[in-house]
C-alpha cells in the first residue's frame, strides 16, 4: 500500500511480518506471486469503478496495494530481493494503475484524455526513477481523495506531480553528468564524447 | 546561437501564426524559456572556471534536447495544442545548426550529434539565418500595415 512512500517501506515491515509469515513458511508462497495475486484486486477494482461503484471500487484498490506492500516486505525479511522481482513489482503496479485510471475514465468520472496524459506521465517518471532516486508518490494514492476534491483534478494533479517529477529527475541526471565532466577536464570540445566514455566504463564496472 | 535570435524567431512565429493569450505564453516558454537550463548550468560553470571565460563549456541540458519531446508531448495533448512542440522544434532546429557536441537522447542513450550543416561555419549560418529573419519580419510588417 505504501510502495509509493518507499521510506515507509522498510519501516513498517514488522507490521506486516505475521502475514508474510504465514504467506511464506506456512503456504510456500514466493514474493512475485504475491506481486501477481495483487493484480487481481486491482483488475476487479477497475471493473467495480468502471460501473460506476467508485467506493467499493476504492476498497479493492486498498486491497490490491496491501498486497503489493506484502511482497516487498516478503523479498526484504526472507532475503528474496532482486532486480527481476523490483521489475515485476514495477510492471505490476504501473498494469494496475493502467487498469484503474481507465476504469475512471470507462465510468465516465474523467476524460479518456486526462487518464492517457497521467498514465504517460507515470510511465515516463518510470523509466527513470531508479536512475535519478526521485519519486513523489503521486500515483493511485491520489485517488482516495476524491472526497475532497473532484477527479478530473486529481487527474490533473497526477499528470502535473509526475511529469514535473520526470523533467526534474532528467535534470538531476544531467547535473550528474556534467560533474562528471568537469572532473574530466581537458578540451571542452569533445567533453560529451569522453563523458559518454566515461559513465559507460562506470556502468561497466558496476555491473 | 544567441538568445537574441531565439527570441526574435519566437516573436516572428507568433506574429505569423497569429497566436494570442495562452498560445503566444507558450510559444515563448518552449521558443525561448527553456534556455532556462543554462541557469542551472552556472553553479557548475563557476565551480569548474571560476569568473574566466571558458569557450565550449557544456551549458546544454535534456531541457533543450529533443528527449523533451517525450514530455512536452503530452503537455501539448493536455493543452490541446501543438504549440509547444512545434516551437521547441524551432528552438532545436536553431541550435543543432550549431557545430558543438549534444546529447540528443540523453539519459537514454549517450549518442553525440554536432548537428547539421556541419560544413559552413556557425557565423555564416547565424548570418544568414539572421538575413532570413529579418526578411520575414519585413514580409509581415508589409502583410499586416
Amino acid at each position: 500500500m505504501l510502495s509509493g512512500i518507499p521510506a515507509l517501506g522498510s519501516p513498517l515491515d514488522p507490521l506486516y511480518r505475521p502475514v508474510t509469515r504465514v504467506l511464506r513458511e506456512h503456504l510456500g508462497l514466493m514474493p512475485s506471486h504475491i506481486t501477481w495475486a495483487s493484480l487481481v484486486p486491482s483488475l476487479l477494482a477497475a471493473l467495480t469503478i468502471a460501473r460506476g461503484h467508485v467506493g467499493a471500487g476504492l476498497w479493492l484498490m486498498a486491497l490490491g496495494q496491501l498486497l503489493d506492500a506484502f511482497d516487498g516486505a516478503m523479498a526484504r525479511h526472507y532475503h528474496l530481493a532482486s532486480p527481476e522481482g523490483h521489475r515485476l513489482d514495477t510492471l505490476v503496479d504501473r498494469l494496475s494503475e493502467a487498469a484503474i485510471f481507465l476504469g475512471f475514465a470507462v465510468g465516465g468520472f474523467v476524460s479518456l484524455k486526462l487518464v492517457l496524459c497521467a498514465l504517460l506521465a507515470i510511465a515516463l517518471l518510470t523509466t527513470v526513477v531508479d536512475r535519478a532516486g526521485f519519486d513523489p508518490g503521486a500515483k493511485r494514492m491520489a485517488l482516495y481523495f476524491g472526497h475532497w476534491f473532484t477527479y478530473p483534478t486529481l487527474f490533473t494533479v497526477i499528470f502535473g506531480v509526475n511529469l514535473t517529477a520526470y523533467v526534474i529527475s532528467l535534470l538531476v541526471l544531467d547535473c550528474r553528468f556534467q560533474l562528471l565532466m568537469d572532473r574530466l577536464g581537458g578540451d571542452l570540445d569533445t567533453i560529451a564524447t569522453r563523458g559518454a566514455l566515461a559513465e559507460a566504463a562506470e556502468e561497466a564496472v558496476h555491473r | 546561437m544567441t538568445i537574441i535570435t531565439h527570441i526574435a524567431v519566437t516573436a516572428i512565429g507568433v506574429q505569423a501564426l497569429n497566436l494570442r493569450g495562452r498560445d503566444a505564453v507558450l510559444a515563448f516558454l518552449f521558443g525561448v524559456a527553456v534556455d532556462i537550463d543554462h541557469v542551472i548550468k552556472a553553479p557548475f560553470y563557476l565551480r569548474y572556471a571560476g569568473l574566466t571565460n571558458q569557450k565550449d563549456y557544456y551549458w546544454r541540458s535534456s531541457l533543450q534536447e529533443p528527449v523533451a519531446f517525450l514530455w512536452i508531448l503530452p503537455l501539448c495533448l493536455y493543452f490541446g495544442t501543438i504549440v509547444p512542440a512545434l516551437f521547441f522544434a524551432i528552438h532545436l532546429a536553431i541550435d543543432y545548426s550549431v557545430g558543438y557536441e549534444k546529447m540528443p537522447f540523453y539519459p537514454y542513450s549517450r549518442y553525440i550529434s554536432r548537428g547539421w550543416l556541419t560544413q559552413y561555419p556557425d557565423k555564416t549560418k547565424e548570418i544568414t539565418l539572421l538575413a532570413g529573419l529579418a526578411c520575414c519580419q519585413a514580409y509581415l510588417l508589409w502583410v499586416h500595415r
